[in-house]
């Protein structure tokens, strides 16, 4: 993903997640999730056995 | 010389001190020394008073006194605390009404005589590893006071450290005991996940939140642990395990046969020299000679840090939209981006620590224990922005956690041991080293900590 593609997503889901933010604000988000996109890049695409739990802990 | 916490409930059992004696002498440092720490946000002085009271008249009725009778402790400031306010930190909290009770941990202690004098500084919401606090003022270190005492638990560190009082409880959901523990110099442990209520604690990410003490000698650590351990049905996440005390088996240290490993690959690389150093000093004193690598240590982190982001943004949606110039300005927009992670990317990260567990059961199936450092590097100065790790510039505030992140993603315990490597930049300053031991085997890394502390090689010094 590019930055400008990066720009666009981070527009988009604040809007859905009903943030509205003056640009300054908008830019330091922005650089906040293009640092937690480059950490998620380095397991998102890891192919994984279908067996593996994906739920978080829960006991009932 | 501090008095340990078992020496303060020895004297007072014994009757050659009072409760009443040793927490007006608490009472005294604190007023004296957090000055310079800051690691308080709040004191409980008159309900401490009311506490020593009734330990002192235990004992004047003959009464058998429970086995912390008289020992002064503080909580981070998101344990609720009967009549007080739980902040987290924050500003946003400040007009919540008080709590109405004590958090389980809290009333554990207070059943096994411990007297409450306060909660304590901490990163807003538990979400930083610096305790910079704006609405507090940052925790000091008290070996360096330009330095941070870590964080999330940093006013816990720092008081333990300052000698303020022996014992303290913080919480840990990627590092923040094991962080403070480590640049503060002290003991610190973060049990299995699971294995300490959680109940009457303002919560950050409820699949990675631990909670745990401070001391500054293991056998203070493992009593307070005792004291606390126990199944609770108000915390969903806490094991239905019974109680199994470590105390007894852990002050001769970890036995001859104990198979003992140091974590390399990414624990090595992400790690300065003087972390490196700590390693070294800490295997040599446990007779470990075999580097082993855990598999997936980096992808665990990441999946650490995306489940961090998304659970801790989804909690604070809500208040971001309507509140956000009165959140943390140092973790704001992190929090912010966190509601921002697409759910793919988190389920793909709970597959990821699964997978890591997995990894990591298979290597205590030959291990006991096994070493990394706490924290990539020593203290950094307050305020800084940037650390460099291993040649790589990396934003302070999100990166302390390297090392501590891939095994509180798993739920592992760990206690985590002050070692003084004396080399580097700040020879002045400690650094820690994980000990972590297998599933539910507290015991194992804690009697680790012992043999480093009765060899001298992990001590918490004075100030």
């Amino acid at each position: 993903m590019d930055q400008q593609q990066l720009k666009s997503y981070v527009d988009a889901t604040l809007a859905l997640q009903g943030f509205q933010f003056d640009q300054p604000i908008t830019d330091e988000i922005t650089l906040q999730f293009s640092r937690i996109h480059a950490i998620a890049s380095t397991f998102i695409d890891i192919k994984l056995p279908v067996s593996l739990e994906s739920a978080a802990v829960f006991r009932p | 010389m501090t008095l340990s916490a078992l020496d303060i409930a020895r004297q007072v059992r014994e009757g050659s001190r009072t409760a009443t004696s040793f927490l007006d002498e608490a009472i005294a440092r604190i007023q004296e020394l957090d000055k310079r720490y800051n690691s308080f946000t709040e004191h409980t002085f008159d309900r401490a008073r009311t506490e020593a009271a009734a330990i002192d008249a235990r004992r004047e009725r003959g009464e058998t006194l429970p086995p912390l009778a008289g020992v002064p402790f503080a909580v981070k400031n998101l344990y609720d605390i009967e009549n007080v306010i739980t902040t987290a930190g924050a500003k946003v909290n400040q007009g919540n009404p008080p709590a109405s009770r004590d958090a389980t941990l809290v009333t554990r202690l207070k059943e096994a005589g411990a007297v409450l004098v306060g909660a304590l500084n901490m990163d807003e919401h538990a979400y930083g590893f610096t305790t910079e606090n704006s609405h507090y003022g940052p925790a000091r270190n008290p070996h360096d006071t330009s330095r941070t005492a870590g964080g999330s638990s940093g006013g816990s560190g720092a008081a333990v450290a300052g000698g303020l009082v022996p014992i303290t409880l913080g919480s840990d959901t990627n590092g923040s005991i094991r962080v403070p523990a480590s640049l503060c110099g002290i003991f610190g442990l973060k049990p299995t996940f699971g294995r300490l209520s959680r109940a009457g604690s303002f919560p950050f990410v409820g699949s990675l939140d631990h909670l745990g003490p401070f001391a500054r000698h293991v056998a203070d650590l493992a009593a307070a642990y005792d004291a606390m351990q126990g199944p609770d049905a108000a915390d969903h996440a806490c094991a239905q395990r019974p109680a199994e005390p470590v105390s007894a088996e852990v002050m001769n240290g970890l036995p001859a046969k104990a198979r003992v490993a140091v974590l390399g690959g990414y624990f090595h690389d992400w790690a300065n020299e003087p972390a490196r150093e700590a390693v070294r000093l800490a295997a040599q004193a446990l007779g470990a000679t075999t580097v082993v690598e855990l598999p997936g240590a980096e992808q665990a982190r990441a999946a650490a840090f995306i489940i961090t982001g998304a659970e801790g943004g989804s909690l604070h949606r809500q208040g971001l939209q309507n509140h956000y110039d009165d959140y943390e300005p140092a973790s704001r927009d992190r929090l912010v981006a966190g509601t921002l992670i697409p759910a793919t990317w988190v389920v793909q990260a709970q597959r990821v620590r699964q997978k890591f567990f997995e990894e990591a059961v298979r290597l205590f199936k030959d291990y006991d224990v096994l070493i990394a450092p706490a924290t990539p590097v020593a203290a950094t100065v307050i305020g800084a922005e940037w650390v460099t790790i291993n040649g790589q510039k990396l934003p302070c505030r999100a990166s302390m956690g390297l090392l501590t992140q891939p095994i509180s993603c798993i739920g592992l315990p760990v206690c985590t041991a002050p070692i003084w490597p004396g080399i580097g930049d700040d020879p002045h300053l400690p650094l820690g080293v994980q000990l972590i031991a297998g599933p539910w085997r507290e015991v194992d890394a804690l009697a680790a900590a012992c043999t480093l502390e009765l060899a001298g090689i992990a001590t918490a010094r004075e100030v």
